[in-house]
């Protein structure tokens, strides 16, 4: 129980409660931070490529969690929730930031300098992102970086299964016609989506 | 050839293996994810990726600057509020100060080296803020907006890099020893009604040494806030001028 402390008007010297102890170990935010927060710094790193900028969206995404907590708590996965609401912030920092997107692909390339080499997965899926709207970002990154099942995908954004699968494929079209421009030699396989 | 954007397998999933370290499964799904986990290399190296990532959160971003920093980013969320925000009725001053543990508000701080003399906020430094709880619930002050008369009102620090902080409420009446102790983000234990002199003063010393708080509420006692000048302190404080109105 907390102490309730009556600082009245009139008194001649100094008074109040002795030092108070601290908060106790083990507080909403440092369990958050313990449960969640690398997840979604790490999230934030590979979608931001900044540190800086990873830290503050970080910090941006826990304020939100903390402003919507019942929310929160009432999330059937708070991973998710709190996966998908560092998702969104990202991707819109990079939406806002265009220019951000256009440098992928040179840098991809860069990065590898000789045929044979195939580009890391998550650089290379990071750089496709950039060539789809924003529905198609959202579920390809749940089902491509996540790993989480269409089902999965479905239930978590809302949406139709049907809906998620349409967003799939056009993400897989895009890709597809993006990588072919940007690396001649290689292609995805032409298998539809399981 | 052919690269892979990876996808979920069967049965693997990084999202698992998030929930299940987080300690969100229970029951049979957790023990499934054991299972999986131990027989899949896959998982293993989605488990060894997530503990590099703890690692590197530790080292980039420790908690007591992710709390402070949380602070400041919902200080600006509810600085972009066009209309004072309460909570809901039902959230006790207790609760509310729970849920936003880390919060500093601007509010009407003034940073500065030499007490007196006001400052502008800068991202990182120490943050002061001052909680009401009135019918409505529990709720930030807005800068410049008058304690309501009778208010239960609660302190919270966000502390940046400081370790330690005194936090006492000064007014004519004199000096009162709020809280003395490790400069932790999240708001102070114990809330207080202020019934005393029209004006006052809170004031909040940050210090990375030591502060020893009797010395601190005699030296403004004597002095007003002048007295809380100290060697490599930042002290903040904050403008209290109580109404009726609630």
């Amino acid at each position: 129980m907390a102490r309730f402390l009556v600082i009245p008007g009139g008194r001649t010297e100094a008074v109040g409660p002795g030092p108070s102890t601290a908060l106790p170990e083990g507080g909403l935010v440092e369990e958050l931070y313990r449960r969640y927060a690398p997840a979604v710094y790490g999230r934030c790193r590979w979608l931001l490529r900044d540190e800086e900028a990873a830290k503050d969206a970080t910090q941006e995404v826990f304020a939100r969690a903390l402003k919507s907590l019942p929310e929160f708590r009432g999330a059937s996965s708070p991973t998710s929730w709190l996966m998908r609401i560092a998702t969104h912030h990202c991707l819109n920092e990079l939406r806002a930031r265009r220019a951000r997107w256009r440098e992928e692909w040179a840098r991809l390339a860069g990065e590898r300098r000789e045929e044979g080499v195939l580009p890391d997965r998550r650089e290379l899926l990071r750089a496709l992102l950039g060539e789809v709207g924003a529905e198609e970002q959202e579920v390809a990154v749940m089902y491509y970086a996540d790993e989480l099942t269409q089902v999965e995908i479905a239930e978590v954004t809302g949406r139709s299964l049907p809906t998620v699968r349409k967003r799939l494929r056009t993400f897989l079209r895009t890709a597809r016609s993006a990588l072919s421009a940007a690396f001649p030699d290689l292609t995805f396989p032409e298998e539809d989506l399981p | 050839m052919t690269p892979s954007l990876g996808g979920p397998g069967a049965g693997c999933s990084v999202t698992r293996v998030r929930r299940l370290l987080a300690g969100e499964l229970r029951g049979t799904p957790r023990e499934r994810a054991l299972e999986h986990l131990a027989g899949c290399t896959r998982c293993q190296a989605s488990e060894r990726e997530l503990h590099l990532e703890a690692e590197a959160l530790a080292r980039a971003l420790p908690f007591d600057r992710f709390a402070a920093g949380v602070a400041e980013h919902l200080a600006r969320i509810d600085g972009r509020s066009a209309r004072p925000r309460r909570l809901p009725k039902f959230i006790p001053l207790a609760l509310a100060a729970a849920m936003f543990l880390g919060v500093g508000i601007p509010l009407v701080a003034h940073i500065s080296e030499r007490p007196g003399e006001g400052g502008l906020r800068v991202k990182g430094a120490p943050s002061l803020a001052l909680y009401a709880e009135g019918q409505g619930g529990a709720r930030l002050l807005d800068p410049g907006e008058k304690v309501p008369d009778g208010a239960h009102l609660r302190i919270a620090l966000g502390p940046a890099s400081f370790t330690e902080a005194v936090v006492v409420l000064l007014d004519r009446d004199g000096a009162t020893l709020l809280y003395a102790g490790k400069a932790r983000a999240g708001p102070l234990p114990g809330a207080f009604e202020w019934t005393g002199a029209r004006r006052g003063l809170v004031v909040a010393v940050f210090s990375n040494a030591p502060i020893e708080p009797s010395d601190l509420v005699a030296r403004l006692s004597r002095e007003g806030v002048k007295g809380a000048a100290m060697p490599k302190a930042v002290v903040l404080t904050l403008d209290l001028e109580r109404g009726s109105a609630q």
